[in-house]
This record gives structure tokens, C-alpha cells and sequence, in this order.
């Protein structure tokens, strides 16, 4: 009798001690949750987000910027009546205006989107028409100036490109309407491949350089392609650096335009292996909406437009 | 860039069925390894304590009356238990059997004494050593199927990148790593206890002699 008794009661002990451990390792696990997702609240954000290393090359970026003129030039031919010229025209001029004031403000040089946003102040200093000049000779030293006389030199360099354009106006404006004459056929010439939305779209490249090369299931004029591909190109950030491989690493991506220029959807036809390659085409897009309005052509649908990705950005 | 909102756990979360039995299992072990070692550590420090106070207070008295009703306070005790059983087989023997028989019968409970002393030592400290030894090839088993299924996954996605491989690897690590932690408290614990064991087992053998011999000389 006394010999059970202290069996049981060694088993209740011992049974005792049983849940005992159980609520510990329970303790620890709810612990060791609570610590890791309090440490992932903690690395949450702060330097994925100010990553630049990615960003740093930034010669695709000024590539792309150059290549933007490019697109930029090419607009009056399919839409004249539409702002994205005067857009161009403008950034033309601030070019030119920006030179001077670089060496006070390097910065503001470096992001092509800011220019954009200067464009109007620029546009009401020069409204006219301007060809480009080798200015920056006579600018360098100039630079040195204070800031008291800058606004002296910019009358100046006005008053000099005013006559350089009284000069020569017949000439510019001539080859201005040359190309413009020669874009206008090429794309009646090739312009109907963009309503059949099948082609491979190589319409595009011969209008602007940076254009949706392949771009596929186009549908849209290729003008408006490589504008929103040099867009997309300037938001494109992405390193080599960080692939092992290179072997494969194509992204098929087709985009919905609304009329206002979202982007409502982007379809990955086709995924590359890294992940990497995927996010980068994916913020780019999404860091490009919106995107200029749909040309009036497009009707008011909204458009569905096709680009293929590498580690290089839009594929040429 | 990883959205990994609980590490290891959310991990876990995408673990196949083998993987979470493996670790089920190796979770179960854990936590009556820990209570095995709780246990255990109160009943053996107990009896260890114990049987070494009723020692001092059974040579400074040498008298076995005195040292019955003392053994009463220290009922925890291996020894105490022992000379107990002895003295309750003396005293039931009383004046009618001869020296010989008396301390025959008298060293025979003893013995038994000590010995079912000894079996409730070392009982549930084998598993502890059980634990020990299969809770690490449990664990790799787990980790073999997961890197298995790993494989399995990549040639299914045609992709064999760091992204697709890392993760069935990582997931299928975590059962070795909780095969070890399993097994180490166990295997150290084992260790200890059979140490402490050993000691107490030693005693009994070398002072239920002198019970014996307490008891037949009683002054």
C-alpha cells in the first residue's frame, strides 16, 4: 500500500515536471517569435531603402537622358498638336540655361525627372526657338562668377543666342522640318503594324533610338512606345554586379496604359531567373506611373503595351 | 528584399509533412527529456544531501534506535531508506532466531532495500541517453527529406538559383538544428545523472555492511 502510494505519487510528480517543460519549450518558442519578429520590425526599412549602390553607375541613366532628347526631337512628326513637344523644346532650351547656373547647384544636374519639373520657369525665360550651341567654351569661365552677376550673365548669354537664332533661323527651322518630314513617312510607312497588335514592333527603334525595340502586342504608335521606354529606362536601376549568371535573363513584361497614362497592370509573360531582374523591371514600371497620356490616335481606350527586359534595361 | 516576417518559423510555415513530424517528434523528445532532467536533478540531489546527513548523524551516535526515529526526518534518502528496511526486519526478527540467521535475513533486506534504492535512481535517466543518441539522426532524417523535396522542387522549376535553392535547404537544416538541441541537454544530463548516481550507489554498498554490523552489535 505505502510502496503505490508513493508511486502515484512520483507519477504526479513526475507528471508534474512534464508540464512544467511543456510550458517552457512553449515559452521559449512564443519567446524566440516575438524576438525575431521585434529584430524584422527593427531591419524593416531603413537601408534597403537608400540603397545606392544600385543606382551609382548612372551612365545607362545619362545614356538614357540623351536618348530621351533623342524620342524627344522625334514627337512633332506623329502628334504636333500634342504638349509633349513644346515638353521637349523647352528642356531644349534649359540645356542651354542650365550650363551656367550648374557649377553654383551641381546637384541639380543629376536627376533627369527634376528637369522636368523645371521645364515651365525655364520655358518663360526663352519661349523661342533655339538650335544648340557650343556655348559651354565661352561659359567655363564664367562660372567663376558670383552669384550677384549670374543673373548679368544669363541677360548676356540670352542676348548672344537671340542674335545667333536671329542668324540663323532659316536653316534650323529647315532641318527641323527635314526631320521631321522624314519621321512623318516613316511612320505612315510602318504605322500599321500598331494596330494589328501582333507585330514585333520593331517600328519603334527607327523613330526614336531608345524606342520599344521588341516591344510586342503593340498597339500604340511607336513614338509613344519609345517615349515611355526612355520613361522607363531613366527609373531603370539595376547592377550586374549582383548576377552570377547572365545566361537566361530576359523579362517579357506587357503593361496596361489607361487613357490618363497609369498603369493599370503589368503582366510578366516571361520571369527571369533572379528575382533580382524581376523586382528592378517591376519598380521601374511602377516608379514610371504615370506615364504621358495616350496619343488622341489611341482613342479612348486604354493601351496594352509589350517590352522585353535584360540586365541592360529595354532591350534595343 | 526578403519578406521573411518571422525567420525560421515562417519558414517553417511552408514545411513539408515529414519535416513537421520529424520536428514534432523531436519536440515531444524535448520536453520529456527536460522534465526527465528536472526531475531526476531534485531526486538525486535529495537523496545525495540527505543519505550524507544521516551518515554523519549515524557515526556520531552509533545507536540504531536513535538513528530509526532520526531517519525519519530524511525519508528522501537513499541510505536512510536502506538502514530503515534493515532496522524494520531487525526489530521483526526480535530475540528467536540465532546471530546467523538473524544477520542473514537482516543484510537480505538490506540488499533488497538497495536495490529497488538503485532501479528508482536510474529509472527514465536511460531515455535521457535514448534522446541523446537518436535525437541528432532524427533530425538529419528530417533535414535529408527536406533537402530531398528541395531537389525535387528545383528540377520542377527549371530553376536553380539561390532564390529557389536557399530556402528548402534552410527549412530542411532547422530539424538537425533541433535534433541537436534536443539531444545535447540530454546527452550532458545523462552524463551527470550517471556520475551522481554512481556515487550513491557506491554508499549503498559500502555502508550496508555496517548497518548490518549496527545492528547485530547493538550496545
Amino acid at each position: 500500500m505505502e510502496k503505490g502510494q508513493k508511486l502515484i505519487y512520483t507519477e504526479k510528480k513526475f507528471s508534474l515536471w512534464l508540464a512544467a517543460a511543456a510550458v517552457m519549450h512553449a515559452l521559449v518558442i512564443f519567446l524566440a517569435i516575438y524576438l525575431q519578429s521585434i529584430d524584422a520590425r527593427r531591419q524593416a526599412k531603413p537601408k534597403i531603402v537608400s540603397v545606392s549602390l544600385v543606382s551609382l553607375p548612372g551612365v545607362a541613366g545619362s545614356h538614357e537622358f540623351s536618348e530621351k532628347k533623342a524620342g524627344g526631337e522625334a514627337h512633332p512628326a506623329t502628334s504636333p498638336e500634342a504638349p509633349h513637344p513644346v515638353v521637349n523644346k523647352k528642356s531644349v532650351d534649359l540645356k542651354k540655361a542650365l550650363p551656367e547656373v550648374a557649377p553654383v547647384t551641381p546637384k541639380k544636374e543629376k536627376k533627369p525627372v527634376k528637369v522636368k519639373e523645371v521645364v515651365p520657369k525655364a520655358a518663360k525665360v526663352t519661349p523661342k526657338k533655339i538650335a544648340i550651341e557650343p556655348l559651354p567654351a565661352k561659359v567655363k569661365p564664367k562660372a567663376i562668377e558670383k552669384p550677384a552677376d549670374i543673373s548679368k550673365a544669363l541677360e548676356r548669354i540670352k542676348q548672344n543666342v537671340d542674335k545667333k537664332t536671329a542668324a540663323s533661323p532659316p536653316q534650323s527651322a529647315g532641318n527641323l522640318n527635314d526631320a521631321l518630314a522624314r519621321l512623318q513617312q516613316k511612320v505612315k510607312a510602318q504605322g500599321t503594324p500598331a494596330s494589328s497588335g501582333s507585330g514585333s514592333g520593331q517600328g519603334g527603334s527607327t523613330g526614336a533610338r531608345s524606342g520599344a525595340g521588341k516591344g510586342y502586342g503593340g498597339g500604340t504608335s511607336a513614338p509613344y512606345k519609345a517615349e515611355i521606354a526612355s520613361i522607363i529606362m531613366q527609373n531603370w536601376e539595376f547592377s550586374k554586379l549582383l548576377l552570377k549568371n547572365s545566361y537566361g535573363m530576359e523579362v517579357y513584361v506587357r503593361i496596361n496604359i489607361s487613357t490618363n497614362g497609369t498603369i493599370t497592370k503589368i503582366i510578366f509573360d516571361k520571369r527571369a531567373p533572379s528575382e533580382y531582374l524581376n523586382n528592378s523591371v517591376k519598380r521601374a514600371l511602377e516608379k514610371s506611373s504615370p506615364l504621358p497620356v495616350l496619343p488622341k490616335e489611341e482613342g479612348a481606350k486604354d493601351a496594352w503595351i509589350g517590352f522585353v527586359f535584360t540586365p541592360e534595361g529595354i532591350e534595343k | 528584399m526578403v519578406d521573411s516576417k518571422l525567420g525560421i518559423f515562417g519558414l517553417l510555415s511552408d514545411a513539408g509533412p515529414v519535416v513537421l513530424f520529424v520536428l514534432s517528434v523531436l519536440l515531444s523528445f524535448s520536453i520529456v527529456s527536460w522534465a526527465i532532467i528536472a526531475f531526476k536533478f531534485n531526486y538525486v540531489r535529495q537523496s545525495l544531501s540527505e543519505s550524507r546527513a544521516f551518515l554523519d548523524y549515524f557515526f556520531e551516535i552509533y545507536n540504531v534506535d536513535k538513528a530509526f526515529a532520526e531517519s525519519e526526518n530524511f525519508r528522501k534518502g537513499s541510505l536512510p531508506r536502506v538502514f530503515r528496511s534493515g532496522y524494520i526486519e531487525y526489530r521483526a526478527l526480535g530475540d528467536k532466531a540465532d546471530l546467523r540467521q538473524v544477520r542473514a535475513r537482516i543484510a537480505r533486506a538490506i540488499k533488497r532495500e538497495a536495490n529497488a534504492e538503485s532501479k528508482r535512481l536510474s529509472s527514465l535517466v536511460p531515455f535521457l541517453a535514448t534522446v541523446g543518441n537518436t535525437a541528432p539522426f532524427i533530425g538529419l532524417f528530417g533535414t535529408v527529406w527536406g533537402i530531398m523535396t528541395s531537389f525535387h522542387n528545383i528540377g520542377t522549376t527549371q530553376s536553380a538559383s539561390l532564390a529557389a535553392v536557399a530556402p528548402g535547404i534552410s527549412e530542411a537544416l532547422v530539424a538537425t538544428a533541433a535534433g541537436l538541441a534536443a539531444a545535447i541537454p540530454a546527452v550532458m544530463a545523462y552524463n551527470f545523472f550517471t556520475h551522481q548516481i554512481g556515487i550513491i550507489e557506491r554508499d549503498l554498498e559500502e555502508f550496508s555492511p555496517e548497518f548490518v554490523a549496527a545492528f547485530i552489535n547493538e550496545p
